[in-house]
């Protein structure tokens, strides 16, 4: 779905009401219209990932591993900030190398939103009444969070990247479900997640309404025997995104590389 | 033709060093404790994702020719620090540093980039407030 046609789709979202004697979606469990907040905006990953919303990590499940990896740090080889890998998982990443990441069909592989998210780059907020768009400048990645109410497609749905997400808001925070995530990484590290990652993240705007902080949480039987979860924040400011447009060509030239 | 000029110049432990997120993992593929500064004349400046790339000749301190490869941050990160597309050409004079690869290539990931009359080039890695 391209970028213009969810922007037309956020257009309408505005303004949508059931055709006459077409059943009505299901009521959306928002907070009344004129109570949402709004979280439209261009939003910067910051720098400085800390201090944590209190409130927002307070609301994570038990036996969750709080990752400390958002924004610039990143974990090292066979680090992975608490999660306990299940014997499969631990022992494919201990065969994974970095190298092995830099080569024309790996160098644009796109990781899913679990490992996105909190990378180094800025993303949109289009906020309708029954779409939210979140447009991010990594990978070009766009999702749509459905907040009309409707639910997850079946298990045997396609699955991707960005997953399938539907919203709804608990007083001022935004609560996103979402799962149909294709495998890709955790960590960048080797870990990666498998095709049944659930996802919960949680938003809100910080009191002066100048950052964005939120907590994304998931949970992967297949993978994990703990789950995990990040705390990621933005703050707002001037900007746009740009496109991302990934070439393959940089494997090859690191592949091509000089030994010393 | 540039003087070789590959120097360790600093150990940098910490975290100015070790965060440079990207599509494959700084951590993992860089010494975030090594610093080096090279020398050379660009062959070629890639602004694309997922990494910008600066190709340079440098000379060696036996006098024979390598080739280089730099590694910057994305080109939308570069251009909200200043840098451009045109920022530098085949054959400009630049002095890099950054950290090295640890596979024994000789390729880095960019810190900072000066030109041969001394000007930086954009707003170096360890000077951004942003990613």
């Amino acid at each position: 779905m391209t970028v213009r046609l969810l922007l037309a789709a956020l257009a309408l979202s505005a303004s949508l009401t059931p055709a006459h004697g077409q059943p009505a979606r299901p009521a959306a469990k928002t907070a009344p219209a004129a109570a949402r907040p709004d979280l439209s905006g261009f939003w910067m990953l910051m720098r400085q990932q800390k201090p944590v919303d209190p409130g927002l990590v307070a609301k994570l499940p038990p036996n969750t591993a709080l990752l400390d990896d958002s924004g610039a740090v990143e974990f090292v080889a066979g680090a992975f900030g608490g999660l306990k890998l299940k014997p499969a998982a631990r022992e494919a990443a201990a065969r994974w190398k970095a190298e092995d990441e830099m080569t024309v069909s790996r160098a644009c592989a796109r990781p899913s939103i679990v490992y996105a998210t909190q990378g180094p780059f800025p993303f949109e907020i289009l906020q309708g009444t029954e779409f939210i768009i979140f447009r991010y400048e990594y990978f070009d990645l766009v999702r749509v969070i459905f907040m009309d109410g409707r639910s997850h497609p079946g298990a045997d749905a396609p699955h991707s990247k960005t997953g399938h997400s539907i919203g709804h808001w608990e007083g001022d925070e935004l609560v996103v479900d979402t799962t149909h995530l294709e495998h890709a990484t955790i960590t960048n590290n080797g870990l990666d997640h498998s095709d049944n990652i659930h996802v919960v993240e949680r938003f809100k705007r910080s009191p002066d309404g100048k950052t964005l902080m939120s907590t994304m949480w998931f949970e992967d039987p297949e993978v994990l025997d703990n789950n995990g979860a990040r705390y990621i924040q933005w703050r707002s400011e001037p900007g746009q995104i740009y496109p991302y447009d990934c070439d393959p060509a940089f494997g090859a030239n690191y592949t091509n590389a000089e030994k010393k | 033709m540039n003087r070789l000029s590959v120097v360790i110049a600093v150990a940098i432990a910490g975290a100015a060093a070790g965060s440079a997120a990207a599509h494959h993992s700084f951590a993992v593929f860089f010494d975030a404790n090594k610093v080096i500064s090279v020398t050379g004349a660009v062959t070629d400046f890639r602004f694309v994702n997922p990494h910008g790339e600066i190709g340079l000749t440098v000379q060696g301190k036996g006098g024979q020719t390598e080739q280089w490869r730099v590694e910057t941050n994305s080109p939308s990160i570069l251009q909200r620090r200043g840098w451009r597309r045109d920022s530098l050409k085949p054959g400009d004079t630049v002095t890099v540093e950054g950290w090295p690869s640890r596979d024994g290539k000789r390729y880095l990931r960019l810190l900072k980039a000066t030109r041969g009359d001394g000007t930086v080039i954009g707003i170096p890695f360890d000077q951004a407030q942003q990613q």
